[in-house]
């Protein structure tokens, strides 16, 4: 009997007699091509199921590329090898959660350089393919390929983004025996999860710092890569891995003109979603989006929600704050997050910042990372590039202007900041308008980030 | 691709009925365009901004976005010519970290450094940003039927992206849309139809099996613009629109911009020996893409049937078999035996021939180097009738 890879599936040929394959979990009759089908992802388990039934095989899936050398001896930490353990005795499959900032990649670094065997890597952003790349260079001399951003390279160790692996896993599902998936809790919501399904890869690692909280998604999560293997919180690493942080939260105040606008927005949105609320008490965001289109009155409650993020976004109250602040943190390299491009553009445009955000090229990034490293720049304003993942190392001081991504967001901004050095204390600013929706938001993440 | 929330779809039961623009749409895409002529030389950004307000008249809201969209599509972003805006962006933030001058000073000196107007410094600063991009009107004026044309096409495109299967029962151009659909990665079987001169498709890729997938949603959408140029077309989609799978149906009636006239020849081999036949089969007429054959269920597709042009009775199918795996060449003979066709002739690489003899079965085979022997395949035809 023979199991072939076919563009994110196994093919099962020449089955004998005996078999029925459809009593295998995961594996249907695809009356499409007159065979019985599987997803790439059960290749490994399909084949020991069908030697405990003592069924022959001729030929089965198995990774592609020629293993990877060059490997440079990876140091690890007390508590990443202990991540790195956990994770090697659970049969080298599972979720490793640890602190942004506590060098959780050092981890994934080890697992590629002991299993030596081909890897793809799954980034979420174009920004942290490149970062990877970047790092994986110190490690490993060998050829490192790249899907995403344009390039498309194939190599024993390959960093693909999530987007790029899921369209093209029809080709490379076959190619690797192990998966690391960085910033692992953007699976098991449906969205990218069938890449993870289409690969052969039998070892997999995924890494993230906010996992989430149990239920389907997690459970999903587990199936595609493995359960968590290992948890450490920044409470348990600040003392010696994380740099230690003070936080400022400063309330401020909408000037009349914003605060009536504010108000008479905020009535016409709350009446609105109320009414939609009564009707249909278990729907989501997304639902009331899409049914309040369909009506004038909708159109002027989600019209009127808008307006009031963008005047949250950047009000006249936080302008004078922020350039308060850059004055007084002018020696100090400084990240200043907002909620979306346009006021990252504003604020680069007012304070000559430079900004960081998808659209910015990656030459130019990480020529202007370089420039904050050595000093020459000093504050980079960003809405969300540096929300996951990006090593910025310098950096000491975080401006928070406004977020629209909620806790996890925060978590991952603050991480920034903690990349430990000699005798660095962070210092965390929050911009907060009071008797807005902000103070609850801001309260939250704080309690989520402490947790 | 518009986004899901942007497809203008009317959903009854299981069904999306796709909203296309019709000639009553007008009105409201000439207003469109206009707003779009006034913001020539603005940003985008201060574009979309401005279409969040009202129109000049009633235009449907989701129709608008689809349209607005598609015309941000076709219009040209502006590019300053004296300068490069990343150049321009590490001068300015560099000398501004550096620079104990205020903010004013700072610009007028990098822009003195970089000799440029002063005034253009903050509108060049980000122009090369998709959401800052610099609107551009196109050369050619971009006329409210060509627009809704272009809009209907994206409406009927962005739901297919969301199609997990389709179905397409045709008649004329179906050998190009199998090649296309192939192409794309995609499982295609070709089925007779009860109308002898129509073909059913069948397409979804191998995954789909197992969920839901839009993963080969690109490539069937892309098949769409090409089905313009069948005789008659009726395709059945199932879409995963607004959380659950529903059927979508389309016609050739749909009002969609059709795709660039299909290539007459699937490679250059088989363009050469069209050729060669014109010029050496002077009794004969050549015809290109004749009609399928049937083999079983399934249907093949000769690349050139010969008629005598005195004896139309005489009539002689060649085909190219141009791909090579020994299974794939089982197969194929195996189909062209199925359909019993004595008057077929398949020219086979006879570098990549995997052994076939030159009779296989009731079939003739002509083994080729490089491109066809003209002479003696017409010799063959000879022989054969």
């Amino acid at each position: 009997m023979r199991l072939l890879f076919d563009r994110g599936t196994i093919v099962l040929h020449d089955l004998p007699n005996s078999l029925d394959p459809g009593a295998i979990p995961g594996v249907l009759w695809d009356p499409r091509v007159a065979a019985w089908r599987a997803p790439g992802r059960l290749a490994y388990p399909l084949a020991s199921e069908l030697r405990r039934r003592d069924v022959r095989l001729s030929d089965r899936p198995q990774p592609q590329l020629a293993p990877p050398t060059g490997f440079q001896p990876v140091a690890l930490r007390p508590y990443q090898q202990a991540a790195y353990d956990a994770w090697h005795g659970a049969g080298r499959r599972g979720i490793v959660v640890m602190p942004t900032g506590s060098g959780k990649t050092r981890v994934a670094f080890a697992a590629l350089a002991a299993t030596r065997t081909p890897a793809l890597c799954l980034v979420p952003t174009r920004a942290l393919l490149q970062q990877w790349v970047a790092e994986l260079g110190k490690f490993y001399r060998g050829p490192i390929g790249c899907f995403g951003d344009g390039e498309r390279s194939l190599a024993p160790i390959t960093v693909a983004t999530f987007a790029s692996a899921h369209r093209n896993m029809p080709l490379l599902g076959d190619r690797f025996g192990l998966l690391i998936v960085d910033e692992a809790h953007h699976f098991g919501n449906a969205r990218h999860d069938e890449a993870l399904d289409m690969a052969i890869a039998p070892l997999r690692l995924g890494l993230t710092a906010t996992p989430p909280p149990p239920g389907p998604v997690l459970s999903r999560i587990g199936a595609l890569i493995g359960p968590i293997r290992f948890e450490l919180k920044v409470s348990d690493l600040q003392e010696d891995a994380l740099a230690p942080f003070d936080r400022i939260t400063q309330p401020l105040w909408l000037d009349p003109e914003e605060r009536r606008s504010y108000d008479d927005l905020r009535t016409l949105y709350r009446g609105a979603f109320s009414a939609f609320r009564i009707t249909h008490p278990t729907a989501r965001w997304e639902d009331f989006v899409r049914i309040a289109a369909n009506t004038d009155d909708g159109r002027r409650a989600i019209a009127a929600w808008r307006a009031c993020q963008r005047l949250l976004a950047f009000p006249r109250c936080k302008q004078l704050a922020l350039a308060t602040w850059l004055h007084r943190l002018s020696d100090r390299k400084t990240l200043i997050f907002v909620a979306d491009n346009d006021t990252a553009y504003r604020v680069a445009r007012e304070h000559l910042l430079m900004p960081l955000t998808c659209e910015i090229g990656r030459n130019e990034r990480r020529l202007m990372l370089d420039h904050f490293q050595s000093g020459a720049i000093k504050a980079l304003v960003s809405a969300q590039v540096l929300n996951e993942g990006i090593d910025v190392p310098d950096a000491d001081v975080g401006i928070v202007v406004a977020g629209s991504r909620g806790e996890r967001e925060h978590t991952q901004r603050v991480g920034r900041l903690l990349r430990p050095s000699r005798g660095k204390r962070a210092l965390v600013v929050e911009l907060v308008v009071q008797q807005t929706t902000e103070v609850q938001s801001a309260d939250k993440r704080w309690r989520r980030l402490v947790a | 691709m518009l986004p899901e929330a942007d497809i203008p779809v009317r959903l009854v039961d299981d069904e999306a009925h796709l909203d296309f623009l019709g000639a009553q749409d007008d009105p409201w895409l000439r207003g469109l365009i206009a707003e779009f002529e006034r913001h020539e030389g603005r940003s985008r950004r201060q574009l979309s901004e401005a279409l969040a307000g009202p129109l000049p008249g009633p235009a449907p809201q989701w129709k608008r976005r689809a349209a607005a969209r598609v015309l941000f599509r076709l219009w040209y972003r502006e590019r300053p010519q004296a300068v490069s805006p990343p150049l321009l962006r590490e001068v300015l933030f560099r000398c501004a970290a550096q620079s104990k001058a205020d903010r004013i000073r700072v610009r007028e000196e990098t822009a003195f450094v970089l000799q440029i107007p002063p005034e253009q410094l903050s509108r060049w600063l980000f122009c090369d940003l998709p959401s800052e991009r610099l609107m551009q009107k196109p050369s050619q004026p971009i006329a409210p039927h060509s627009l809704r044309q272009h809009t209907n096409l994206a409406i009927a495109q962005a739901t297919l992206m969301r199609a997990t299967s389709v179905k397409v029962a045709l008649t004329g151009n179906a050998r190009a849309i199998v090649r296309l659909a192939r192409l794309r990665g995609l499982l295609c079987s070709v089925t007779t139809a009860p109308d002898a001169h129509a073909a059913s498709l069948s397409l979804s890729g191998p995954y789909a099996l197992f969920r839901h997938t839009i993963l080969y949603g690109k490539a069937l959408a892309e098949l769409l613009p090409h089905l313009a140029w069948c005789n008659n077309f009726e395709l059945q989609a199932e879409c995963r629109l607004h959380g659950r799978v529903r059927q979508v149906f389309l016609d050739q009636n749909a009002p969609i911009a059709p795709a660039k006239e299909p290539r007459p020849f699937d490679s250059k081999l088989e363009q050469r020996l069209a050729e060669d036949l014109q010029k050496h089969a002077l009794d004969w007429h050549v015809i290109r893409e004749p009609e399928p054959i049937a083999a079983g269920k399934h249907l093949l597709f000769p690349d050139f049937l010969l008629q005598h042009r005195l004896h139309p009775r005489r009539r002689v199918l060649v085909e190219l078999a141009g791909f090579w795996t020994p299974e794939y060449l089982g197969q194929k003979f195996a189909r062209l035996a199925e359909a019993n066709a004595a008057n077929l002739i398949v020219c086979v690489d006879a570098e990549r021939a995997c052994g076939v003899k030159a009779e296989h079965g009731s079939l003739h085979i002509l083994p080729y180097r490089r491109h066809v022997d003209v002479n003696a395949l017409m010799a063959r035809i000879e022989q054969l009738c």
